[in-house]
């Protein structure tokens, strides 16, 4: 064992050589440690001890500040280590730099106390602490439990406790000795072993190091694959192994709740301004799509004024005062009045949370003066109430509905369709029915109580969360009943409910003949948990989506549809390793919120996300007069509110960007070396180009020749980049051939290289993946219209050719049966013409690029070209999900010809001075025809109509066929 | 074992003649229609005269994105010069009434037979115009199950593929669907002559073979005896020519007497090294 560093200064004491040896590096530190402290601890003065302890500062909350949302900082100050050596100049002032992490936003500062390895000492400590405001934890090797008192004495607010030092009971015993201190006691684990010992004693803060203190090796993927070990309960800390700012930002994507960072701060010139940015790394992302998907918080029985400062500093957004007479949290009215008081006055303006009485089987005008005196801003109502019952009440009503216990589901209660307690059979259809009844009657909110819980354990857990999950699918539901903080997050990823209510989950203790009080702890942690269940997660369902599963999710096989007839993997047997390999790499990455967190930051600080979303008054008030005189007799909207999302402001002028992106780093991921694509109007090529360059990827773009005629701006574009563009000669010389060069390429060098496929079609699994990551365009453009709208729109619209703008923009709408969905496909020369590019109009079921869909073909299964002047929509095929969508009728088809969509291309740009590409023009130009009735389902629209239009791309790439058509028309 | 279709028995049954005169089979190609539909007619009789143990028949495809410069443009060509699935079905026809000896496998891609259906109609003709069995360039056991189910019905064996990139289960699990033969591809890539093979094309063919049930078919790249000789000598059961042959047919595809010398040279070369 080589040591860096200073050497100990003396022999060491105690211990045997075998246990030394197994403990390595720290067990020497440890016997040294007990070496010099044993004479001082033995001759302790007792009584001396007792008055330093009173007279010792209180205690500065610790666990508390890690248990606000987001990843926090502890800053550490050493002199030295053993992995590192001389850090720092003795005479280096390490209050100032404590003030310094303390000015750039740190939590706590963690001080080393040790002095031969680390240059420590109990008066560093004491100094630092007297020099912030933070919270101090003494990084100590404690081998005697006379140790925490005299840190106690000298300030400290949390003490370090090594695993590795101790045998199981004793670690217990100084984490009990901590706490009656009122010291935090953070233990830390390296591995499986010390983890479960850890996780044994009463603490509160567990500290998962990436170095090993024997060996002094860094893993920097032991803490986040021990991280899910670790119940949600507590706090949670990685260690060692910062490399940057990402290193922080994977770490709170994964659920860490701090980060203790040394090194990494001490090697950087300026500590403040590294502390800020590991600082700004750890926050909970400020993404508006984010802050939708998360739940409403409500903590319910609450029984004292505590109680209501701690929901309060959760954030939660609402709480409950229990009214229930005979129930463990009931209140009188008078404290129930008094305590929404509290809240009233307490909480930050505009940010209080909703006081809701609890109340079961009372009458109208018991409610309404139960709510009245305590001006209640909804009532709960937890008995067996009628709907009726509601029409009759002055403030919001909120309905619980009882799900079976744990207990009565295990014996197959939803299986048999006994009645449950609301009197139907307990089934997710039984209990949506209900709800929606409550929902008609004016109901603002549906809580679902699990009364025993839905993870009680055994096998009706499984019951319950599938009946829950079936019914949250179905219908807005607040889940309740068993809820903690361990479990919460659990709950929220299974099933799609949009609220989470906790009582005895967030309770301290119970101490009998009391009534139950609030953990301050657990009530925050209980909302951050909730929070941040579904942050960076941006594929599990955050709402209902009461539609057929075929039409939003390829099933095991990558089959789509109410009957599974499109996609699956129709693919040359040398690909299919490669595709497994895909599937296999994605599965994982679907739900990996380093992955996402990571992209995510690409696109906001790279790509220009989110793209802006665009109210078009002048170009609205031409497509209503365009409508009104397409119209041929049924209604037109009186007003139009067209609101553009404009893609085009993306980095490379198309939405492209997200899945090139996206796609790039999967490719790292996959191990492979080099990019090919294919592309039609070079914007996939370009932002393919583009993601390669940024990460380093060599990069092959296929190209028909046709295309590169007419897309010359891009091609020269690829080109800047640095990638190689191979012209297709074959077939049409258009998308479809390069789809099938570039296949080919794969098929040859399939074992380095990673086809980025540019739409949302082709052989399981990239239909998915590429939905996946266009996505977001619909997830932003939601939350932007519900910010200046506050709602969803009366139809989104998008073009369409392979349908990757298209599923992007809807699939975010494809379960909200109030929003019409659809597509402009090219018409070509006009469908009736035969020359066109319209697969889901003009075309029929076959297989093309490895899946089945809709496309265009001749009676025996030859491909027939498309015909548009789009070269981004000049394809003869769509994707899968897109198929599905048309086949189950939840999409409406237009089609644009290549001179309406010219038009829409000049008027867009004149009105609007917005120039849109070819492809997006195909949209614009079809809007009138819809909103006329004309084409679409024919179906009225209301009278003053909310658009959504997928804004796809800029279009500076068509401004040569543009400018020759305006020569043509002139 | 999948060989309980008629055409998988006739199928395995050249396969075993060939191995009881001590060569591996020799399994030729043509592309229907081209240059033109009486030339390939013709061609597809040279191969089968010349030695052709199993005649496979390119079934010409607008996208066929498994296939190398030679078929792409023999596909092409032949679509232009009027090839059509019908036309397809009169050749088999033709070639199978003046050579019933020799088993007919038509090979294509899935859009042609399966599209948006199970492909039972397309079965079902090939199998009347007597087509032994049936390779679907871009279908894999994964997708092919309603397709076999179909074909079985009319006799037609399914003849899958295992490649150089297929996993070694997956290579056992593919061999046991596969009807007729297993069509071993040799290198990783698409179809079309190649000047060398891989240099790990042995050790491939000697695993395949022995994890197949049915004999084992090697294809992709072979065009010269040298690469059947080494093939046969690794145990091959069978070797697949096809773009060596179409390439052969020259510029203007009708060369026939050069085909019908490689064929020569081929078959001479299928002998087993005793």
């Amino acid at each position: 064992m080589t040591i860096t560093g200073r050497p100990p200064a003396g022999p060491t004491a105690g211990g045997n050589a075998a246990r030394r040896d197994r403990r390595g590096v720290v067990g020497q530190i440890a016997d040294r440690r007990l070496a010099d402290l044993r004479p001082i601890l033995d001759a302790l003065d007792r009584r001396q001890l007792a008055r330093r302890l009173a007279s010792a500062p209180e205690p500065r909350p610790f666990a508390l500040r890690l248990a606000a949302p987001g990843l926090h900082l502890i800053a550490e100050i050493k002199r030295s280590s053993p992995s590192a050596g001389r850090i720092a100049a003795s005479d280096d002032d390490v209050v100032a730099r404590a003030r310094a992490y303390q000015a750039g936003g740190a939590a706590a500062i963690s001080v080393l106390c040790e002095p031969h390895w680390f240059g420590g000492s109990a008066d560093d400590l004491a100094a630092i602490r007297a020099g912030v405001s933070l919270p101090v934890l003494a990084k100590e090797f404690v081998v005697d439990a006379r140790q925490l008192d005299l840190l106690r004495a000298a300030g400290a607010d949390a003490v370090l406790l090594l695993a590795v030092l101790q045998p199981r009971r004793s670690l217990a015993r100084l984490v009990n000795r901590a706490l009656d201190l009122g010291l935090e006691p953070f233990v830390e684990a390296h591995d499986e072993r010390e983890l479960e010992a850890s996780l044994a004693t009463r603490a509160r803060v567990i500290g998962i190091n990436n170095r090993d203190l024997r060996s002094l090796n860094v893993d920097p993927e032991r803490a986040p694959r021990l991280r899910d070990q670790v119940p949600d309960d507590r706090i949670v800390i990685a260690e060692s192994g910062v490399r940057d700012a990402s290193t922080i930002r994977g770490w709170r994507a994964l659920g860490f709740d701090g980060a203790l960072v040394g090194e990494a701060l001490v090697r950087a010139g300026d500590p403040e301004a590294t502390t800020r940015a590991f600082v700004a790394a750890g926050r909970s992302p400020a993404d508006p799509v984010e802050a939708a998907r998360a739940p409403f918080v409500k903590i319910c029985g609450i029984t004292d004024a505590p109680g209501v400062t701690a929901a309060i500093r959760a954030g939660a957004d609402a709480i409950g005062l229990n009214l229930v007479p005979g129930t463990p949290r009931a209140l009188s009215l008078d404290e129930a009045v008094s305590l929404a008081r509290v809240a009233r006055t307490s909480a930050p303006i505009g940010n209080r949370p909703a006081i809701v009485v609890i109340t079961a089987d009372r009458t109208a005008d018991d409610l309404n003066a139960i709510a009245a005196a305590v001006d209640a801003d909804a009532i709960q109502l937890s008995g067996d109430e009628p709907a009726s019952l509601i029409v009759e009440l002055d403030r919001p009503a909120w309905k619980v509905l009882h799900l079976p216990s744990a207990d009565v589901s295990r014996t197959g209660f939803a299986a048999m369709g006994i009645d449950s307690p609301v009197g139907r059979p307990a089934t997710p259809a039984s209990f949506a029915g209900t709800a929606r009844t409550y929902l008609a009657a004016g109901a603002a909110r549906i809580m679902l109580d699990t009364a025993g819980g839905l993870h009680p354990g055994g096998t009706g857990t499984r019951v319950d969360a599938l009946l829950v999950a079936g019914v949250a699918r179905e219908v807005p539901i607040t889940l309740a009943g068993g809820l903690d903080p361990a479990n919460v997050s659990g709950a929220l990823r299974v099933a799609a409910i949009v609220g989470v209510d906790v009582a005895s989950g967030t309770e301290a203790p119970r101490i009998p003949g009391m009534r139950p009080r609030k953990d301050p702890l657990r009530v925050a942690l209980f909302a951050k948990r909730a929070r941040a269940a579904r942050t960076d997660r941006p594929n599990l369902a955050a709402r209902p989506t009461p539609v057929d599963p075929g039409i939003l999710e390829a099933d095991s096989h990558g089959r789509w549809g109410i009957h599974r007839e499109f996609g699956g993997r129709y693919v040359p047997e040398t690909l299919m390793a490669a595709l497994a390999q895909l599937e296999t790499a994605y599965d994982a990455l679907r739900h990996d919120p380093r992955f996402w967190s990571e992209l995510r930051e690409l696109l906001a600080t790279f790509a220009g996300r989110p793209t802006p979303l665009y109210r078009a008054d002048r170009l609205a008030a031409h497509v209503l007069e365009q409508a009104r005189t397409a119209s041929t007799g049924g209604s037109v909207p009186e007003q139009l509110r067209l609101y553009l999302k404009r893609e085009d402001l993306a980095h490379t002028g198309a939405h492209k960007i997200n899945n090139a992106l996206g796609q790039s780093l999967l490719t790292r991921r996959l191990g492979k070396s080099r990019v090919i694509a294919e592309t039609g109007a070079g914007q996939h090529g370009v932002a393919t180009a583009t993601a390669c360059a940024l990460l380093g990827l060599p990069c092959v773009v296929y190209m028909g020749a046709e295309d590169i005629e007419r897309q010359q701006p891009n091609v020269l574009r690829m080109h800047a980049l640095g990638a190689e563009v191979r012209a297709v000669h074959s077939g049409s010389a258009t998308l479809k051939d390069a789809i099938n060069e570039a296949m080919r390429d794969w098929v040859t060098n399939v074992r380095t290289t990673h086809y980025v496929l540019g739409s949302a079609m082709g052989p399981h699994p990239y239909p998915t993946i590429v939905r996946d990551l266009q996505r977001r365009i619909g997830d932003e453009a939601a939350v932007q219209l519900d910010a200046v709208e506050g709602r969803l729109p009366d139809l989104a619209l998008a073009c369409v050719g392979g349908g990757s703008n298209a599923i992007g923009l809807l699939s975010r709408f494809i379960g909200e049966p109030s929003v019409r969905l659809a597509v402009a496909e090219a018409a070509g020369d006009g469908i009736a013409t035969g020359r066109h590019a319209a697969a889901l109009a003009g075309g029929t079921p076959g297989i093309l690029h490895g899946a089945r869909s809709m496309m265009l073909q001749d009676s025996d299964g030859q491909v027939v070209e498309a015909i548009s002047a789009s070269a981004g929509l000049d394809y003869p095929g769509v994707g899968p999900q897109l198929s599905a969508l048309h086949q189950a009728g939840r999409i409406e088809l237009a089609a644009s010809t290549d001179d309406d969509a010219f038009a829409a291309m000049a008027l867009t740009a004149e009105a609007e001075g917005i120039l849109p590409a070819l492809e997006t023009a195909h949209a614009i130009a079809a809007l009138p025809r819809l909103l006329a009735g004309t084409e679409g389902s024919g179906a009225p629209y209301p009278a003053d109509a909310l658009v959504l239009l997928g804004f796809s791309g800029r279009g500076d790439k068509d401004l040569g066929p543009f400018g020759r058509w305006r020569e043509a028309r002139a | 074992m999948t060989n309980d279709t008629a055409g998988g028995q006739r199928i395995a049954a050249a396969f075993a003649a060939a191995r009881s005169e001590d060569r591996a089979a020799l399994v030729l190609y043509v592309v229907a229609g081209y240059p033109d539909l009486e030339t390939s007619y013709t061609a597809a009789l040279a191969c089968i005269d010349g030695g052709a143990d199993v005649l496979e028949i390119g079934l010409p495809y607008s996208d066929p994105l498994a296939d190398g410069a030679t078929m792409q443009h023999a596909s092409s060509a032949a679509l232009r010069a009027g090839a059509t699935f019908d036309r397809s079905i009169e050749l088999v026809v033709r070639i199978a009434e003046s050579r019933p000896r020799v088993p007919l496998v038509p090979m294509c891609y899935a859009n042609q037979v399966i599209g948006g259906g199970d492909g039972r109609a397309a079965a079902r003709r090939l199998a009347e115009a007597g087509a032994s069995g049936i390779i679907v360039a871009d279908l894999t056991p994964d997708e092919g199950a309603p397709f076999e189910a179909v074909a079985r019905e009319v006799g037609l064996a399914v003849v899958y593929l295992v490649a150089p990139t297929t996993p070694r289960e997956r290579r056992a699990a593919i061999a046991n669907r596969s009807g007729g033969f297993l069509y071993c591809v040799s290198l990783v890539g698409v179809t079309g002559a190649r000047r060398v093979l891989p240099s790990d094309v042995a050790r491939l063919v000697r695993e395949v073979r022995a994890a197949s049930p049915v004999p084992v078919g090697v294809g992709f790249g072979v065009s010269r005896p040298a690469h059947v000789r080494a093939l046969v000598k690794a145990g091959a059961d069978g070797v697949i020519v096809a773009s060596a042959l179409v390439d052969a047919l020259g510029k203007d595809g009708h060369d026939l007497a050069a085909l019908g010398a490689l064929v020569h040279e081929l078959l001479a070369a299928t002998a087993v090294p005793s």
